[in-house]
């Protein structure tokens, strides 16, 4: 939808109809309550994935910090949230209990939270932690870490999620298959990216690893069976983009240092970490600092930072900013801002879809049969979830268009920003018979696209949605007009 | 990366690199063990007479392989742990598929050969041995170059599920003596699901004749729940179980990790020797000649340790083998003998004891219901007596009543003779109906004794119901009529004489006075009015008398009835009486006979049984005796050097 605030108001007000056809019972007016206070709350993605995944170590790339992992002083906790605040603070929701402020202390791998010692109860509550923390990142989006959790779990307090593993492989396919609906809002896949989060190490960590990773990734998005369960198949490596964003000049030092070895004679002290790290191997560089980097960077983001450095990175923002891009942080985060964070509105009102209407089929109340019809004709007629589909397949090479047509489709679709004008791709200051005149030629430039006879079916159906979204920028402008 | 250390429970064979003295040969104990061909086949013809036929054929094949001098190295692992790349490092060619390029999806068995040569090999069924012939028509040759993609084009022509695998021959002189390695597809089931991928562990081992299994696990991680149950399945069938940590070069904390699984392997109760190697390193080493940077992969001392094995193999690895074998198979087979001993002691109650049980219980109940029947039987007797004395007295009542009202207007002279018959009849009405009566009372009573028996004891109801004795009351007879006093006309002449005398003489007197005779006619007159009152006051009171005398002979005539019914009805009674005890004691006894007679083969069934059952039990307990003991030869082939030493004498 273009306008993301009528899409919000349909929502709310269903929301609303729905609390006074459920008051009296009080579970389900909880559900509800808890609906409508996350439909207004910034965007919740919930980082999660398989042991040992990287999970923490992403969050703290993202958030180009040492915050995670949170570590509360009486066990794990589900969920850790890091939201944006002036300050650092950290509750704490512990079974059964009220939230409390808890001091917190910065340690070597993350925060480590005193919640003080535990009166563990019955483990059925969750247990969470909320750091805020100042952060640009955080602005728009809240970021979730986890712990061991069930599929169910994750999906329900997520918005959207990334979901991190190493090879993608079947366990995690039918984990992603848990937080794909069968039915109603939830049928789209528009809330996962999957991101395989051992770049790095692909082909034994050799330097063009990020590139082979990125080949594989770019083939697993491909599948079909991978496509109708997630938006896009990213390779990262978050212990890279964490080194990346949080690179220390005297880091810098060390590397450029190594760099300027001749290449022969460094490159057998790069082929195994015990031979980077033995004592006295290198001189002009300790142990410790060798020990220190190759515990930041991994040996294949080592190699791949000696490389940059000695190709050209001569400052240390430098070096960050062409790693940041090798480790793939950097398609994540575009990733995560064109299909995730620009579309706030979309998948906001996809979580309170799905809630609402699984309430109104296990619970039926009376008089709410006009609210389950306008569920269904809301989630038959998301346009918005139809454009992220088909970014989505853009992305992936699943359609393919010709090159101008394609970015001219993704920028009508809302893959650079949402609204009316990112769309047109027209400038601020552009009058509107300009920006009617664009629009116009925009949607018969697709009119024909999708009746050419010689397009696949795919890319005239690709070429329908756009055409929609093209008579919606219309449909809208018409509206203003009114106004 | 030389760590070769065995964990505390490792497998006993040779870890070590550094050769061992000799032990000295102990003549004493040379002579006791069996040797572990003696063992395999003892334990091979026991699974053949516990009817186990599958494991004896299973055992066989394992027997064979052991002979072979070949040792077969099964290298297994999970989805991208290393598999080929350390294969391929090993031998230092590139004949296994890596995982950027999809990984193995044919398992691959590599040999010595003098030139390269390779083939893809379709087995008849998935549990056919691999290292069968295979016909013409089954082999497909493969390009040497690209051997990778040859496999993967050659496996798309044939159906999916058909059983294959790639026979490859490399000229290594690694490979010469007699050293296979094969590479297998991932195990399915892991990381996560651990049934599927101990079952596919299980068939892989078994079809491929793996003498040696090489379980690989890359570095930076612990060995997962799933991945320890396979090897603690392998352990049970694999004496010298090698757990190699790949990627060794990449992880910071390898040594850490090393100790990790060790410490996991140990705490699993899984033997196993645990090594860290790098592939890409050995790989660099080999292009390079660099003799440090290949002891530096740690690969070395992994093919040392392979050719120990292969060197050891009918010395110690397969005596080992047939231990481990031995006691996984001996405890298969003891485990249902064990279960079935168990419930043969628990001693769950059997149909015959149970029968037994119940035989008793129904002694019982019919010595108690013998008890009840009787007191029934009287109680009953003692009712109907006073029953029906009662109802005689109220019947024969009845009739003497009805008797009295018709004499009191009747004249027994002029109506006895319809009295009579009456009477007669109302009498022999009375017996009959007391009879009958009698009669159902009989029956009713039998009815009721007769309940007194358990349901189950048929119908014990005399066959014919006694009857009432004909000549019950006996003959009542006819009554003769009372003796008339006769009123003869002399009589009355006489009384009317007498009574007309005075009313003469009280009218004559009266008349007198009026001057009239005595004699006149009023006199005569008052006098016939006197003498017929006379008459008539005389005949009224000879009917009074009449009637009675009647009365004092028809009640005497019924009183003589009753008593007499009361005592046939008494005789009656105490006759059935006697008649049902007879009856019901005698129904009683057979019914008893009867039960004794089912308690006593009850009783022993009962007794054969336990009998068959103590049998059995000493026969399973034999059985187990004697699996222990093949158990404990088999475990003496294990003898020889004790772990510790090997371990202790680890390389550093």
């Amino acid at each position: 939808m273009i306008d993301d605030e009528d899409l919000e108001q349909r929502v709310q007000r269903l929301l609303s109809q729905a609390t006074h056809a459920y008051r009296g019972n009080r579970a389900a007016a909880g559900v509800l309550e808890e609906a409508a206070t996350r439909l207004a709350e910034p965007l919740r993605v919930v980082v999660a994935g398989t042991p040992n995944s990287g999970k923490s170590t992403l969050v703290n790339a993202l958030i180009g910090e040492d915050v995670a992992p949170a570590a509360p002083t009486d066990g794990p906790s589900a969920f850790t949230s890091y939201q944006d605040g002036p300050a650092p603070r950290a509750w704490w929701f512990a079974e059964d209990q009220r939230p409390h402020e808890v001091a917190m202390v910065r340690t070597t791998p993350g925060l480590r939270l005193s919640t003080g010692a535990a009166q563990r109860t019955a483990s059925g509550a969750t247990r969470r932690a909320v750091i805020e923390w100042p952060s640009r990142t955080l602005r728009r989006t809240r970021l979730i870490d986890t712990g061991r959790l069930e599929a169910r779990d994750v999906f329900r307090e997520a918005d959207a999620v990334l979901y991190l593993t190493t090879h993608l492989d079947d366990a995690d396919l039918s984990f992603l298959w848990a937080g794909r609906g069968l039915r109603g809002p939830s049928v789209f896949p528009v809330h996962t990216i999957v991101v395989l989060s051992r770049a790095d190490a692909t082909s034994g960590g050799r330097a063009d690893a990020m590139l082979t990773a990125r080949q594989l990734a770019r083939r697993r998005r491909r599948e079909p069976r991978v496509g109708t369960l997630c938006q896009d198949v990213i390779a990262v490596s978050p212990l890279v983009g964490h080194a990346a964003r949080t690179l220390r000049e005297e880091e810098f030092r060390v590397l450029a240092e190594l760099a300027a070895w001749p290449r022969a004679s460094l490159e057998p002290h790069l082929l195994s970490v015990d031979r980077f790290t033995a004592p006295g191997a290198l001189p002009g560089v300790t142990a410790e600092q060798r020990d220190q980097l190759v515990r930041r960077l991994g040996l294949g983001g080592l190699r791949l930072a000696v490389t940059l450095t000695r190709t050209g990175c001569a400052t240390r923002a430098a070096l960050a900013e062409k790693l940041q891009e090798y480790s793939g942080l950097k398609d994540l985060q575009s990733a995560v801002a064109e299909l995730f964070t620009t579309r706030r509105a979309a998948l906001k009102a996809r979580s309170a879809l799905t809630v609402l209407d699984q309430l109104l089929r296990t619970e039926p109340a009376p008089g709410l049969g006009e609210q389950l019809a306008e569920i269904e004709l809301l989630s038959a007629d998301l346009h918005p979830f139809r454009e992220l589909r088909l970014l989505s397949a853009l992305r992936s090479g699943r359609v393919d268009l010709a090159p101008e047509s394609a970015a001219d489709a993704r920028r009508l679709l809302g893959g650079t920003g949402t609204s009316v004008g990112e769309r047109l791709g027209m400038p601020a200051e552009a009058s509107t018979d300009d920006i009617y005149t664009a629009a116009y030629a925009a949607a018969e430039r697709w009119r024909q696209e999708s009746h050419r006879p010689d397009t696949s079916a795919a890319q005239r159906r690709a070429a329908a949605v756009v055409l929609r979204s093209c008579d919606m920028i219309i449909e809208w402008l018409a509206g203003t007009q009114v106004l | 990366m030389t760590s070769w250390e065995a964990g505390p429970t490792a497998y006993a064979g040779p870890t070590s690199l550094v050769p061992l003295s000799r032990a000295v040969p102990d003549p004493l104990r040379a002579a006791a063990p069996l040797s572990w061909l003696d063992v395999m086949d003892a334990t091979i013809r026991t699974c053949s007479a516990h009817g186990r036929a599958e494991i004896a054929n299973w055992l066989s094949r394992r027997r064979t392989r052991m002979l072979e001098p070949q040792l077969r190295v099964l290298v297994a692992g999970a989805a991208r742990q290393g598999k080929s790349q350390l294969i391929n490092a090993m031998i230092n060619a590139t004949v296994c598929g890596v995982p950027d390029h999809g990984g193995t999806t044919v398992p691959a068995v590599i040999r010595h050969a003098d030139i390269p040569e390779a083939q893809l090999i379709r087995r008849d069924s998935p549990s056919a041995d691999w290292t069968g012939d295979a016909g013409l028509r089954d082999r497909i040759p493969l390009a040497v170059d690209g051997l990778d993609r040859a496999i993967t084009q050659a496996a798309a022509t044939l159906p999916a599920t058909a059983p294959l695998h790639a026979d490859i021959g490399v000229p290594r002189t690694l490979l010469a003596r007699g050293l296979v390695l094969i590479d297998t597809p991932p195990l399915t089931g892991l990381p996560g699901s651990e049934a599927d991928a101990v079952a596919e562990a299980r068939e892989l081992t078994t079809g491929a004749g793996a003498d040696l299994v090489l379980f690989t696990c890359e570095t930076g991680r612990d060995l997962s729940d799933a991945e320890l149950a396979v090897l603690a399945d392998l352990s049970r069938l694999f004496p010298a179980l090698l757990v190699v940590l790949t990627k060794a070069d990449y992880s910071p904390d390898w040594r850490q990790h090393l100790a990790r699984s060790r410490e996991q392997l140990t705490h699993a109760g899984v033997p196993a020797t645990v090594a860290a190697v790098s592939s890409s390193l050995r790989l660099h080493a080999v292009k390079a000649g660099d003799a440090g940077l290949n002891t530096e992969s740690g690969f070395p001392d992994l093919i040392l340790h392979l050719q120990r094995m292969l060197a050891a193999k009918p010395d110690q690895l397969a005596p080992a083998m047939a231990a481990v074998l031995s006691r996984t198979v001996l405890e298969r087979l003891a485990k249902p003998l064990r279960a079935e001993l168990t419930a043969e002691q628990a001693g769950d109650a059997t149909e015959a004891v149970a029968r037994l049980h119940a035989t008793q219980r129904r002694l019982d109940d019919l010595r108690r219901c013998a008890q009840r029947w009787q007191n029934r039987l009287s109680d009953e007797v003692g009712d109907l007596m006073s029953d029906i004395e009662h109802d005689l007295r109220e019947r024969t009542r009845a009739v003497l009543t009805e008797a009295d009202e018709f004499f009191t207007t009747a004249d027994p002279a002029k109506e006895w003779d319809e009295f009579e018959p009456w009477l007669r009849d109302a009498v022999e009405e009375l017996t009959r109906a007391s009879v009958t009566w009698l009669a159902e009372r009989a029956q009713w009573m039998a009815r009721k004794v007769a309940d007194e028996f358990p349901a189950d004891a048929g119908d014990v109801l005399p066959a014919q119901m006694l009857a009432v004795p004909d000549d019950f009351g006996g003959n009542a007879g006819g009554l003769d009529a009372p003796p008339v006093a006769s009123f003869s006309p002399g009589q009355k002449l006489f009384i009317g004489l007498k009574g007309s005398y005075g009313g003469v003489i009280m009218f004559g007197l009266a008349t007198s006075l009026a001057g009239m005779s005595l004699i006149n006619p009023i006199s005569i007159g008052g006098g016939a009015l006197f003498g017929s009152k006379s008459i008539r006051d005389e005949g009224k009171a000879l009917l009074k008398r009449r009637q009675a005398e009647a009365r004092t002979i028809v009640q005497r005539h019924v009183d003589e009835i009753f008593v007499r019914l009361t005592k046939d009805a008494r005789d009656t009674v105490r006759r059935i009486q006697r008649s049902l005890r007879d009856h019901f004691t005698a129904v009683t006894e057979d019914l008893q006979e009867a039960v004794m007679e089912s308690l006593r083969s009850a009783k022993a069934a009962a007794d054969r049984e336990v009998a068959v059952r103590e049998q059995r039990a000493r026969g399973i307990q034999q059985e187990l005796a004697q699996l222990s003991a093949l158990n404990q030869q088999a475990q003496a082939l294990r003898g020889g050097p004790s772990p510790a030493a090997l371990a202790g004498s680890a390389a550093s």
